[in-house]
């Protein structure tokens, strides 16, 4: 029964550090859109560029 | 507007930028098309990609964009380009949409239904060795300890995740109300006290795993209830953004331009016709208007304003039209209050939630039953009080039944938005499904006038040219549907002059001075009032229907109109009809020409002639009858009739006046958002009463249960839970059949045409 001495504090820390990431995640906007990031795989092209400005600069900072 | 130049005036900027501690700034855009997840994430992609741009934060519902950025990197014009580049042109909402209230709810409800969670497993598990350790092998010393966790991991719990329970009792409390998180807050509260003194004492039932699986199955139910609000909030808060409050700018050459009001400086002058809302604080130019400012103050009587007074953004004009000085539409002054119709909008949502006398009644008589079971088993067997008492607290907590109509009617604003329908009144919505007779109002309602040109009769010798040029700056000041057509028709053929000292008289017409003489245009009897004619002696030829231009010498000019009914009223009336609604038009037009459009609707009840206390007389006649009746109107002297009507609805073409006393406004001219809002209105109701019946049914065979013993708190939260999901989920049929919604049909070609061209 001693190792639930062990255990016991390694499961409240798994808690805190779970509850931390999950904040963490929250706090930047993960869970704001759940829609778009769903057809995100299906994305391989650059962004559409339109008839009028085929010259558009490639990204600069992705 | 269309300019996205015009945003580099920092006096501008400043209206829509909030400069940040680190040096960005940070601003909130509506943009017109996002109706593809591709497109959302192509937008971001790109955005992202401008030099100085930190964070691109979209919400598609809304149709809302947050950018922070770097400005001395990319200018905002720069920016609003790069929008229009990608397709989605966008302009900039007033900076105090910058703060995202929606998102902050979300990201705290997010966090403490997680807590919550993340307890409540562990206490369970704790709990589980409690139980087997009564039955066998674990000792006491183990069992204590394991209380002792028990404990420890519902703090968090308790203090944090129930915490919107507690604080939600007290203000039911401060405002001498019952309401839901009570019993809720009450069952969390008792439960936890008697689980720490037990705990402490070491003996006696603890009920941890029962209190952290009642939080955390309520905070789930919460959650999705918001989730489903704040969906309805984000569709009408695209629709009040695609329709700014907009303003009639004098140009340096004396010509009036439409611009937004946001797009408004200090020092401009503003021309607000009859009717019209004021778009930012001013001074008045004019020499004395009547407004309302019951919008601002709740004051209803009208104030009048003498020139050199102030008149503040977002008070409608009685009387008009006024000439307006802007004084600053600086940083933060007037402009918050702007839209006064956007925030009716939004108050009728937030009004929704809680405002319930059979929820108190409800709560009541919970506590009642509360109280009554712990004394019978006290007598039977105090040993059992406790529990049974809770159970009955925790399983009739009307949780389902409260959440039934703001749920469910939160749903129906947020589908009627995306039908161009803004709703002020969400109880109008309820009664939209009631009503039996449908009031309409013509010109401008049912039947759009158009000036025919060639048949104005010039009668005194001026050419026609002279007679447009006068009378098209007579009607350029007022807001009535006859003025408005022939002023639209006259800017093709003339070039526009100013009409000075100009009074409009509600349905008569208007009086001016234009080129040195004083000019009256409107109705025989209003025009020829001034004149050498009596009014018994007018020529039975003038008193006809065409609108008359006169001087103080008798008349000048007649014009005539055509009216073509509305492209969908017809549908519309005929739907109506099928629906069991009486139909009948009230107009302050002539009589053969409201028989004519009658016949054409094929509507047998019309009134010609009709003034603004007449159309009052109508309806509080009908009323009398016992009916419920829908006004339909647009113009000023609607207004008294739409606030009197049981539900009313105007059309955002229209005046303001009218908007500000309606209940439903149709947006983008279309009537058969009528239609839409009854067919919503009515599956609202069906819903409502089929949810509070569930509700009620669960509650009857509940309680007894949980009276008599046999059901434990664990099992009496899991059963509340589910009842309030049910709720939640039968809502979000109101609405669905119409798959086929407009909001996604249009909008040009879709990303993947792009792609494949």
């Amino acid at each position: 029964m001693n190792i639930l001495l062990v255990l016991i504090p390694v499961t409240l820390l798994v808690i805190v550090v779970a509850v931390a990431l999950f904040f963490w995640a929250v706090n930047h906007q993960q869970f704001d859109d759940l829609d778009s990031p769903a057809v995100l795989p299906l994305m391989d092209e650059p962004p559409p560029q339109d008839p009028a400005d085929n010259t558009d600069p490639p990204p600069q900072n992705t | 507007m269309n300019t996205t130049a015009a945003w580099a005036n920092p006096q501008l900027a400043a209206q829509v930028l909030r400069e940040r501690r680190d040096g960005c700034s940070e601003i909130a855009l509506h943009v017109d098309a996002l109706h593809d997840a591709r497109q959302v994430l192509w937008l971001e992609q790109r955005i992202n990609a401008l030099p100085g741009v930190k964070r691109v934060a979209i919400d598609r519902p809304a149709q809302r964009v947050r950018v922070v950025w770097q400005t001395r990197r990319t200018s905002l014009p720069m920016l609003l380009e790069s929008f229009a580049a990608a397709g989605c042109s966008a302009h900039p909402l007033r900076h105090d949409e910058i703060e995202d209230a929606r998102a902050a709810e979300m990201h705290d409800a997010l966090k403490r239904m997680l807590v919550a969670g993340m307890c409540a497993m562990q206490v369970m598990t704790y709990a589980f060795v409690i139980y087997i350790g009564v039955v066998d092998f674990v000792d006491f010393s183990t069992r204590n300890l394991f209380r002792w966790l028990g404990l420890l991991t519902t703090i968090p719990l308790v203090f944090y995740s129930a915490r919107s329970f507690f604080t939600g009792a007290a203000r039911e409390l401060r405002n001498r109300r019952l309401g839901i998180n009570l019993p809720v807050a009450l069952a969390v509260a008792l439960v936890f006290a008697a689980s720490v003194i037990n705990t402490l004492r070491g003996s006696g039932e603890v009920y941890f795993d029962s209190v952290s699986m009642f939080v955390f199955l309520l905070l789930g139910a919460r959650y999705l209830e918001l989730r489903s609000r704040h969906r309805g909030g984000a569709q009408g808060d695209a629709l009040i953004d695609a329709t700014p409050l907009l303003a009639q700018r004098r140009r340096a050459d004396g010509e009036l331009e439409t611009v937004a009001a946001l797009d408004l400086a200090g020092g401009d002058q503003v021309h607000i016709p009859d009717g019209g809302t004021v778009p930012a604080d001013g001074v008045l130019e004019s020499a004395s208007v009547q407004v309302d400012e019951a919008l601002l103050s709740g004051e209803s009587r009208p104030r009048q304003r003498r020139r050199g007074e102030r008149l503040i953004a977002g008070s409608v004009l009685l009387t008009g039209p006024a000439e307006l000085r802007v004084e600053h539409a600086g940083v933060d002054t007037g402009v918050a209050r702007l839209g006064a119709i956007a925030a009716r909008a939004r108050q009728a949502r937030a009004s929704i939630v809680g405002s319930d006398r059979d929820v108190a009644r409800f709560v009541g008589r919970v506590l009642l039953l509360t109280v009554l079971t712990a004394l019978g088993w006290l007598l039977v067997d105090p040993s059992r009080a406790f529990d049974a008492a809770i159970a009955v607290l925790v399983v009739a907590c009307p949780c389902a039944f409260a959440l039934t109509v703001p749920v469910t009617l939160t749903r129906a604003l947020g589908q009627l938005a995306r039908h161009h329908v803004l709703v002020t009144d969400g109880n109008a919505l309820l009664a939209l499904a009631r009503i039996d007779r449908a009031l309409f109002d013509k010109t401008g309602t049912l039947a759009v006038p158009r000036l025919d040109i060639d048949a104005t009769e010039p009668m005194r010798g001026e050419s026609r040219q002279q007679v447009l040029t006068w009378a098209m700056a007579l009607a350029s000041e007022s807001s009535h549907p006859l003025a408005r057509a022939l002023a639209a028709a006259a800017r093709r053929e003339v070039t526009p002059t100013r009409a000075q000292a100009v009074q409009v008289t509600m349905a008569a017409g208007i009086e001016g001075m234009v080129d040195g003489r004083t000019l009256r245009l409107g109705h025989a009897r209003f025009a020829l009032a001034a004149g050498p004619l009596a009014a018994g002696q007018i020529d039975a030829r003038l008193a006809d229907d065409a609108l008359l231009l006169a001087d103080d010498r008798g008349p000048l000019a007649r014009f005539h109109f055509h009216e073509q009914p509305r492209a969908d009223a017809g549908a519309t009336l005929e739907q109506l009809r099928r629906e069991g609604v009486g139909l009948c038009i009230a107009s302050g037009d002539a009589a053969d020409r409201v028989a004519a459009l009658a016949a054409r609707l094929d509507i047998d009840d019309w009134h010609a002639r009709q003034l603004p206390a007449d159309k009052l007389a109508l309806l509080h006649a009908l009323q009398a009858d016992g009916h419920i009746v829908l006004a339909v109107g647009d113009g000023s002297n609607d207004a008294p009739l739409l606030a009197a009507a049981d539900v009313s609805a105007a059309l955002t073409s229209g005046t303001d006046l009218a908007q500000a006393q309606a209940d439903l406004l149709l947006l983008d001219g279309r009537l058969d958002g009528l239609i839409q809002a009854r067919t919503i209105a009515l599956r609202l109701h069906e819903v409502v009463a089929q949810s509070r019946r569930w509700a009620l049914l669960y509650n009857l065979i509940a309680v007894p249960f949980a009276a008599f013993g046999l059901v434990p708190p664990w099992l009496a939260a899991i059963g509340m839970s589910l009842s309030s999901l049910g709720v939640v989920l039968n809502a979000l049929r109101v609405g669905r059949e119409r798959a086929c919604d407009p909001g996604r049909g249009h909008g040009g070609p879709t990303p993947a045409a792009q792609v494949s061209a």
